[in-house]
């Protein structure tokens, strides 16, 4: 039982954490990503057709990551370029793209919502040789696909990457202080616009995870909301890479619990809330410190 | 610039103003459409004429435009506030459970009590919903965009375990509550359309909304706030409360847009109650320009599209989601072109 759940568990992490770590990335540049769902929605039914047609679940990632970086750089360009509000941007993309899907699988396939394609390429599994045999070691590492490897393997990297890079550093200026980095000649504009479309590729990968990782279909509702639940671990990590990665472990956790809890009395709804519940009970604490700490200093 | 979001300004810039993020949306799903193998001049020219064509299409489209007008507003009454409150979607389910609770639960209350009673229990409950939110934005500085999308996700699968378990309807298979008591409905002004007294209340509220803004000391204030929080403060304004008495402000009447729609349209609280109010409210306070005219004419629109939208699908094979598509793309378009200078100064740092 508790193999199974860790399993799980790692498993429904896969996707947020990905899309996590975008929008985290994003957010330094200085941009809030409301729009994160709608690129793994995108991700989720590129991947899908292009895992169908190809046959081959690399050509798939590609394509879904290709999906969510063009529609990052699409809201990107509209919130940098034509100054308009990146929250009410991020709602638009959210409400047009669930409809753009369905207004295509309609058209295209003549279903309502829901699309199954016969060859699906799914994502390999990598059975670890002796970690296998363990217990609870072997449901956590072994047995799992290379984009999960992928994903934890970005953690440690965008950590890398945003304190000692010299590109890391420019996103971290064009987020924080935009008119010193352009005093020094940065254009941060475009370093905004660069990490929205790697927030849109990461949030396709996430989303391809879905449709070809883990159900093998697609579904109009098939994010159920992980692009805001992403949202709400890069909060609640306070734009840290590990933190942020911890955060979408424990919902991946829930995520997990839920469905084992289905059944048991313990009502699944309100499990489903617990993510949303943390972020706001975290941004209290973190204003509340925050005002000490002030009061403290005079 | 101001000027644009000015309710005093001539007729002509606002309806230009809301004409152009429109026009632009509905050319950028003709191209869709065409792609798709429609004749987009068709398609709208059939969208025009099964909103508009009679008095029965118009009713039906001001029955769709009636919860959009509240939520509109709802919105509306927090951006003035320079307060971005994107939780009123929360408030639909919150307040609509709550009307409906009412509606079939206080039946022994004589019917001149009962439908207003329920109608109040909404209002409380969906203003109730904003008050965590209003209090940590003034008092701790807590970004109110966040805490409210996430109080949406909280109120929606609250709503649906509630549904689902406690006030299931006994025998009903899928989630809904039992329905309400025949009293506690809002009477039908022109039977057989859904068209309701909740009509009434919105246009009620819309004109109160628009005298507000102008002629009391509240609304006064409330603007300045929002246009400069610094001001308003050195003025002597206690910003913070205003900042909570209009989250509540806010969300009572996304609540009230939640019992409208359950006592009026459903008769009771269903899963999936509201097909994104709450959200297409944000787009009818932007492309409304926060004006009670313009909160009006864009809920029209947006019901023309919803009403038209579900009967061309029956008529053509048009699919019913190039709706989404237009209301998204509205989003999009009503900030990208114009830009909301108050709303964008306020996340430029």
């Amino acid at each position: 039982m508790i193999d199974h759940v860790l399993h799980a568990a790692v498993l429904m992490t896969t996707p947020v954490l990905l899309a996590a770590l975008g929008g985290l990335v994003n957010r330094i540049a200085g941009l809030v990503n409301i729009g994160l769902d709608s690129m793994m929605l995108a991700g989720a039914l590129v991947g899908l057709i292009v895992a169908a047609y190809t046959g081959s679940w690399m050509v798939a990632l590609a394509a879904a990551a290709v999906a969510g970086g063009v529609l990052g750089l699409l809201m990107s360009l509209a919130i940098t370029r034509l100054n308009a509000n990146e929250i009410i941007v991020g709602l638009g993309f959210t409400i047009a793209v669930a409809g753009l899907v369905r207004f295509f699988l309609k058209s295209a396939y003549g279903s309502s919502g829901t699309l199954s394609l016969p060859d699906v390429a799914p994502l390999p599994r990598i059975t670890i040789p002796v970690a296998a045999d363990i217990p609870v070691v072997g449901a956590v590492l072994s047995g799992h696909d290379p984009l999960t490897w992928v994903a934890w393997l970005m953690v440690p990297l965008t950590a890398w990457f945003l304190a000692r890079t010299r590109i890391g550093l420019r996103l971290r200026a064009a987020g924080g202080a935009p008119q010193a980095a352009r005093a020094l000649g940065l254009d941060p504009l475009a370093l905004r616009d660069a990490s929205t479309v790697f927030a849109g590729l990461m949030a396709g990968l996430g989303g391809a995870y879905l449709s070809i990782g883990v159900v093998g279909i697609f579904n109009e509702g098939i994010t159920a909301g992980r692009g805001f639940i992403a949202l709400a671990a890069f909060y609640f990590g306070n734009n840290g890479p590990w933190p942020t990665a911890l955060c979408a472990l424990l919902f991946g956790l829930f995520d997990a619990l839920q469905i084992r809890l289905q059944g048991h009395g313990v009502p699944t709804e309100i499990v489903q809330t617990l993510p949303y519940v943390m972020v706001v009970v975290v941004l209290t604490a973190m204003a509340h410190a925050v005002r000490r700490r002030r009061a403290k200093g005079g | 610039m101001t000027s644009a979001a000015s309710p005093s300004s001539g007729l002509w810039q606002p309806a230009a103003a809301m004409a152009a993020p429109f026009l632009a949306a509905l050319a950028m799903a003709g191209v869709l459409l065409a792609v798709a193998g429609h004749n987009p001049f068709d398609v709208y020219g059939l969208l025009a004429v099964e909103s508009f064509g009679n008095i029965k299409r118009i009713t039906a489209t001001l029955a769709a435009a009636t919860p959009l007008i509240l939520t509109g507003l709802a919105i509306a009454v927090a951006f003035r506030a320079g307060v971005f409150n994107v939780g009123i979607e929360g408030c639909v389910y919150v307040g609509g459970l709550t009307a409906a609770f009412v509606g079939f639960t206080a039946t022994a209350l004589p019917a001149a009590v009962l439908l207003p009673f329920s109608l109040a229990a909404g209002l409380v409950a969906g203003s109730l919903w904003m008050l965590i939110p209003g209090v940590l934005k003034a008092r701790l500085g807590v970004d109110e965009v966040v805490t409210t999308l996430m109080f949406n996700f909280i109120a929606i699968s609250l709503a649906a375990y509630l549904v689902n378990g406690p006030l299931l309807a006994p025998g009903s298979a899928n989630s809904a509550t039992p329905m309400v008591a025949d009293t506690a409905r809002l009477p039908r002004l022109a039977p057989p359309s859904t068209l309701n007294a909740g009509f009434l209340i919105a246009i009620a509220l819309l004109v109160l909304y628009g005298l507000w803004g102008r002629h009391t000391a509240l609304g006064l204030e409330t603007r300045l706030a929002g246009l400069n929080a610094r001001f308003a403060a050195a003025a002597g304004f206690n910003v913070p409360l205003l900042v909570i008495k209009m989250m509540l402000l806010s969300g009572a009447i996304g609540g009230l847009a939640g019992a409208v729609h359950a006592l009026g349209n459903v008769g009771r609280f269903v899963t999936g109650f509201s097909p994104g109010y709450g959200f297409t409210g944000i787009a009818v306070a932007l492309l409304g320009r926060n004006s009670a005219v313009g909160i009006f004419l864009a809920a029209v629109f947006f019901g023309a599209l919803a009403t038209a939208g579900a009967t061309i699908q029956l008529f053509s094979d048009v699919p019913i989601e190039i709706v989404s598509v237009v209301q998204g793309m509205v989003m999009i378009f009503a900030v990208a072109q114009f830009g909301w200078p108050r709303l964008r100064r306020r996340f430029a740092s």
